[in-house]
């Protein structure tokens, strides 16, 4: 009789643990890690095999660590990509102009926190539509891109390789890249400011009821101002990360990332339209996810044109997860 | 909270398990044979990137080695992962086609510091073999074929000469679209310099398109119009914004790369183009340096694209010439039916 009448409490703190947002996405992780180790061999987990996937990760990690705000907050940031690419361009020209990297840095950032303040402004200050005041950032963004790159000359990319940041942005510790493993801690500070501190709390609740929120004396304008500029400001970092990764920009640079990224944090729990939804730390494993899913077709050598349609199919499942899980119905 | 915490928690874990699993682990290769990676471009855009990756499988498969696809989805970071994952399985030499070639010198970094050797088609790269075709040389021939018509229609008198440029593909674009503008030069040298203009077609009818239209209503005057392009996509957009407009009964356009002038739907405008038989390029590349490579006979790395490790020949056509030629799932069979070393060239230009 104890036995019997124990079983269903068991049941139901696992089953409360399960339909955590960060929960569904951490069984998708080990689900795809334990593919990859069975199907792959223990080559899928090496250093190196890590440090490729991490590398590359790098940039989607920072803007997604980032741009999680936003869309925490209620404004989904549709420039995020062209963001990237408008701060590899800036930065890389400077650079090739020959200026110092650490003067270079703090002026691209600037000139990225000054756009996502153009952002706000029509957002925020205006009530435009978040995703047509992003879109048409995107555009012009992508448009500045193609005026700077320009400069660099007829091959549409400008090379700005530069020893010391190359060493920087690919140096390694314990065989894993240090910007991988930075770009983690990253995303694990970003999910402690979520759940832990007082403005998380705030950016959640203004996503989950601005009105609520403003009653109960939330700053929602400033709220969603900082976190727009937060996602502009990641943006930036990344773009400079690239340039640092590659020593070059190109026209293409970030073209779509904004798909990738928001794919990968829907994945991870996130919604692009209902606010206060989501954790970093999903995010972060949604990417993970999708970067394992990619790397075990590759090492299979399986046609690479399968690649998109499972990421598609794990958007999907992540959606019909959500709703399993009680979250909101589209409306 | 509880949920979020727990499945922080989790998550760091299980990301902490996989990491302590790897340490140690090796990044095995496949050890068995020769292997031959190939990096496909990747842009949605045109079958014969995804053509190009089937025709190097089958030549690779049909000598008995190991093949390893992947896509650079038409990144610059994805090219350079996909160099990465090259290394790491143990390719022994590779073939890539980069579309976006900001990334190729930290992939020619890569592949150099492993050893294995690489080919690159049409975008040169010191450090890589190149192969493909004589952009400047395939624009000079296509612009000289239209100059003819040109030449012969309108008594080199057009009111207009449109360039659709796709400056994404860099130093290719100048090399072509300006080729083209030499060639007709070289045969119509009294057009007068303000009659040449040119827009963004990104080398692609429908994404060209707007560019396209908006070019001809700057121009509203324009009736004979020669357009020439970085390729058969970039001229077709200029030629479907006229038809849009009503304006496409005097347009000559001449293209680049022969992908839409063959087939039963050929736009009567598109009056010729240059066939690069970009399936084929896998031949020349397997032919002239892999297969050497494999017999461990390495050639020199020829990397410019004036003294290339193997040449494409281009094979300028009229409209009226493709009918012969097939479509290009068809010239993909026919040419892993033929000879070793027979490339489309030989096989399907009706000029050679």
């Amino acid at each position: 009789m104890t036995i019997t009448s124990a079983q269903p409490d068991r049941f139901e703190i696992w089953r409360e643990r399960l339909s955590g947002s960060v929960a569904s996405i951490t069984i998708t992780f080990i689900i795809v890690m334990a593919v990859g180790l069975l199907w792959v061999g223990p080559r899928f987990v090496s250093t190196s095999n890590i440090g490729i996937i991490g590398s590359f990760l790098v940039v989607p990690l920072i803007v997604g660590a980032c741009a999680g705000f936003a869309l925490l907050a209620g404004v989904v940031d549709l420039s995020i990509g062209s963001m990237v690419g408008f701060a590899s361009a800036l930065f890389a020209i400077q650079i090739a102009g020959g200026m110092d990297p650490w003067i270079a840095a703090p002026l691209t950032l600037l000139a990225c926190v000054a756009m996502g303040a153009i952002n706000a402004l029509a957002i925020v200050h205006f009530g435009a539509d978040a995703i047509a005041a992003t879109l048409g950032m995107l555009t012009a963004l992508r448009g500045m891109t193609w005026v700077i790159t320009g400069i660099g000359g007829a091959s549409g990319a400008i090379f700005a390789f530069h020893p010391g940041l190359f060493g920087m942005a690919n140096s390694r510790v314990l065989g894993l890249p240090v910007l991988f493993l930075l770009a983690i801690v990253l995303s694990l500070i970003a999910a402690g400011v979520v759940t832990k501190t007082r403005l998380g709390r705030h950016v959640q609740a203004v996503g989950g009821d601005d009105k609520a929120a403003a009653r109960a004396g939330i700053p929602v304008a400033r709220v969603r101002t900082f976190a727009l500029l937060l996602s502009a400001f990641g943006a930036g970092v990344a773009g400079i990360v690239f340039v640092a990764q590659l020593g070059s920009a190109a026209r293409a640079t970030g073209f779509g990332l904004e798909f990738q990224v928001y794919a990968a944090l829907m994945i991870g729990g996130y919604s692009i339209l209902r606010g206060g939804v989501g954790n970093p730390v999903g995010g972060m494993l949604g990417l993970l996810v999708v970067a394992g899913v990619s790397n075990i077709i590759e090492l299979k050598a399986i046609s690479p044109y399968y690649t998109n349609i499972i990421v598609g199919a794990l958007l999907l499942g992540a959606v019909l997860l959500d709703r399993l899980r009680g979250g909101d119905p589209y409306e | 909270m509880g949920h979020k915490t727990y499945g922080a928690a989790t998550s760091a874990g299980a990301l902490a398990f996989g990491l302590v699993l790897g340490f140690g682990a090796p990044a095995a290769a496949q050890d068995d044979g020769f292997t031959l990676g190939m990096m496909v471009g990747g842009n949605p855009c045109c079958e014969w990137m995804k053509s190009q990756g089937d025709v190097a499988r089958a030549l690779a498969e049909a000598r008995g080695w190991n093949y390893m696809e992947l896509s650079n989805n038409n990144d610059p970071a994805t090219a350079l992962r996909n160099a990465q994952i090259l290394v790491q399985e143990g390719a022994d030499a590779a073939i890539q086609f980069n579309g976006q070639p900001s990334s190729n010198p930290a992939i020619a970094q890569v592949m150099n510091a492993a050893g294995v050797p690489i080919v690159t088609y049409d975008i040169a790269q010191e450090g890589m073999y190149f192969v493909g075709i004589d952009n400047l040389g395939a624009g000079i021939a296509g612009g000289e074929g239209l100059g003819a018509l040109v030449r012969d229609e309108w008594d080199c008198n057009p009111d207009l000469v449109v360039s659709a440029e796709g400056a994404a593909a860099g130093i290719v674009n100048e090399w072509r679209t300006g080729g083209m503008r030499t060639g007709l030069r070289n045969i119509c040298p009294e057009i007068p310099d303000e009659r040449w203009v040119s827009f963004e077609s990104q080398g692609d009818a429908a994404v060209g398109l707007p560019a396209a239209r908006d070019l001809l209503a700057a121009h509203p005057e324009a009736v004979r119009i020669a357009v020439v392009g970085l390729n058969d996509g970039g001229v077709l957009s200029l030629i479907q914004a006229a038809e849009q407009l009503g304006r496409a009964d005097e347009v000559m356009g001449w293209g680049q790369d022969g992908a839409f002038i063959t087939g039963d739907n050929v736009n009567p405008a598109l009056k010729g183009s240059v066939f690069y038989f970009l399936e084929s390029y896998a031949v020349n590349a397997i032919r002239d340096v892999i297969e050497p490579i494999a017999a461990g006979d390495a050639p020199p790395v020829r990397w410019e694209a004036g003294d290339p490790a193997s040449q494409v020949q281009g094979c300028p056509v009229t409209a009226e010439e493709p009918a012969t030629v097939p479509d290009m799932e068809e010239r993909v069979r026919l040419l892993l039916e033929a000879p070793a070393g027979t490339t489309a060239y030989d096989l399907f230009c009706p000029n050679r």
